[in-house]
């Protein structure tokens, strides 16, 4: 457990030289990452780059063709089931729920699979704003709230790390916003988290560290600004009374600056960092969508 | 292998509650009451003593095979048994608590049955050895049937060729002449449980009934057998 003050940066995911191969389909290639205790990681990729694959491999769902891969400090096809499972938060990308029990019924079952008290379920369910339909049979339930008891279930035993294949996927921007609120209290109190997502927003708003995973390679690997810094060209752009103007940051545009200020023409300026999406178009010549 | 009582006991209260509200499963156990009492009208029939056995017969088979088979089919049509595999609960204690629900179910529809058609004047022993024996044999083979369908319907449909032979095979085939058919039937479980129950009837003892005990026993090792071997093949996707 990661406390306040305690920080030991010790990696709680290793990845090296990971390949998955499906039949001849090479999902995987070759990838290397890690992500260290207490910090929320984001696995960025269009449709199919491989993103569920490694999900899936990181929790013992899914065996690897090749590489090394530890979690929690052990190999998931290998670590003991019951207490490894235990430990981890799995939010699958078509996790289910029993439709003809209520809210509650369903968190009841799993309070009791994972061994923790039921008086937890009122705490994940204001967590995901669900209380008021606690006694609701999922089945009547819209599909975001689906998900978010999903997601209520997911959290339920406080896992030492959560796994998030596209959390928010089906949900309004309020709840969605509700949800990451929740992500972020359960980081500062040391949760891990692994998160995959095509969202590029939520991704620069809750992420300490992002990767792009293209046709199953990583293409990049560091924080959000570190990557606008990178790959953005630094320009900046000024609005005058004529309208707008890109400048370079170079004496040319220092002293243009400089002109437009000491003559009061100058209305407001930007500096062009460019999105995250913006900065995997660049690198991979695809769209996230 | 870990085995939570816990976890066990969760199950069975989860499984009971979907249970009961599901019509498929309702419909399952429906069916061997509805044969009970239309079996009942045949009473002016005693000489056939097979009848007698019928509707326990029908209960065991029908609510432990096929309620068996659309809980397990179930819960991967709909995706829950990826989050159960998730959670610390392994394999065996969620099968457990879905073959003791079947048999709460199971021991419901007996009842309801044997209170329509009467029970059977027989040594009560002898009856419910045979009963269990039966009773695992049919859902073993309800739990093969759920794991190798992807959906509770396909659960049905893959189970059908099952319900025709094994429990409608016994009850109509020797009335008709086809010998080769009736050879296949002469070692089923289900025609076996009928011959011992109507020597049972005419007062037959261990010596009468130990052959048939003994194919039960067989298959009840083999259709268990079977079960593991199918369940043991599955704990990661391809
Ligand atoms: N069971 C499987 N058998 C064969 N190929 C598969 C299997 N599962 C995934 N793949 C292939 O592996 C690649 C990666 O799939 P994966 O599901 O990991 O993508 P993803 O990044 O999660 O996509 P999405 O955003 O659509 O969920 C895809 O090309 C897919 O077709
Ligand atoms: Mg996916």
């Amino acid at each position: 457990m990661l406390r306040e003050g305690v920080i030991v940066m010790q990696s709680i995911i290793e990845v090296e030289g990971l390949e998955k191969l499906y039949k001849k389909k090479r999902a995987l290639k070759n990838i290397s990452f890690q992500v260290k205790q207490g910090e929320i990681f984001g696995f960025l990729g269009p449709s199919g780059s491989g993103k569920t694959t490694t999900v899936k491999i990181l929790t013992s769902q899914l065996l690897y063709t090749s590489g090394r891969v530890k979690v929690l400090g052990s190999d998931p096809a290998r670590s003991r089931h019951s207490e490894f499972l235990g430990k981890i938060g799995v939010l699958t990308d078509n996790s289910g729920t029993y439709e003809r029990l209520s809210v509650y019924d369903n968190l009841a079952l799993f309070c009791r699979l994972y061994g923790v008290a039921d008086r937890r379920i009122e705490t994940v369910l204001d967590a995901v704003n669900l209380n008021d339909d606690k006694h609701t049979l999922v089945g009547r339930l819209s599909k975001g709230m689906k998900q978010r008891v999903t997601l209520a279930r997911t959290i339920l035993h406080e896992p030492d790390i959560l796994f998030l294949d596209e959390p928010t996927s089906a949900l309004d921007p309020v709840n969605s916003g509700r949800i990451q609120q929740t992500l972020r209290e359960m980081n500062s109190r040391g949760t891990t988290i692994f998160l995959t997502t095509h969202n590029m927003q939520e991704a620069e708003e809750l992420c300490d560290r992002v990767a792009f995973l293209n046709h199953g390679e990583i293409s990049a690997l560091d924080t959000p600004q570190a990557l606008r810094l990178q790959y953005g060209d630094r320009s900046i752009t000024v609005t005058t009374q004529q309208g707008k103007q890109v400048v370079q940051q170079n004496d040319a545009g220092a002293n243009l600056i400089r002109e437009l200020i000491q003559r009061g023409d100058l209305l407001a300026i930007h500096s062009n960092e460019p999105t995250l999406g913006d900065i995997f178009v660049k690198l991979t010549g695809r769209g996230l969508e | 292998m870990t085995f939570s009582i816990r976890r066990f006991r969760a199950m069975v209260k989860k499984e009971w509650k979907d249970s009961i509200r599901n019509p498929q499963i309702l419909l399952n156990a429906g069916m061997p009451i509805l044969l009970a009492v239309l079996f009942n009208q045949k009473e002016d029939e005693p000489s056939d003593l097979t009848f007698l056995s019928i509707p326990i017969l029908v209960a065991i088979s029908i609510t432990g095979a096929f309620v068996q088979a659309n809980m397990i089919a179930e819960e991967k049509e709909k995706n829950t048994l990826r989050s159960l595999m998730l959670s610390p609960a392994s394999k065996l204690e969620v099968l457990a608590g879905k073959s003791a629900t079947t048999t709460l179910f199971a021991l419901l529809v007996i009842a309801v049955c044997l209170a329509i058609s009467g029970v059977p004047d027989v040594n009560i022993v002898y009856l419910i050895i045979l009963s269990i024996l039966l009773l695992l044999i049919f859902m073993a083979l309800g739990t093969v049937i759920g794991l190798i369908a992807r959906t509770a319907s396909e659960s049905s449909i893959v189970g059908l060729p099952l319900l025709l032979l094994f429990i409608f095979g016994p009850i109509f085939v020797p009335n008709l002449d086809l010998p080769a058919l009736m050879k296949i039937i002469d070692v089923l479980p289900s025609h076996q449980f009928m011959l011992a129950i109507t020597a049972l009837i005419q007062d037959g003892g261990l010596s009468q009934i130990g052959g048939n005990l003994l194919n039960l026993v067989l298959w009840t090792i083999v259709s268990l057998a079977l079960c593991f071997l199918v369940y043991g093949k599955k704990r990661f996707d391809k």
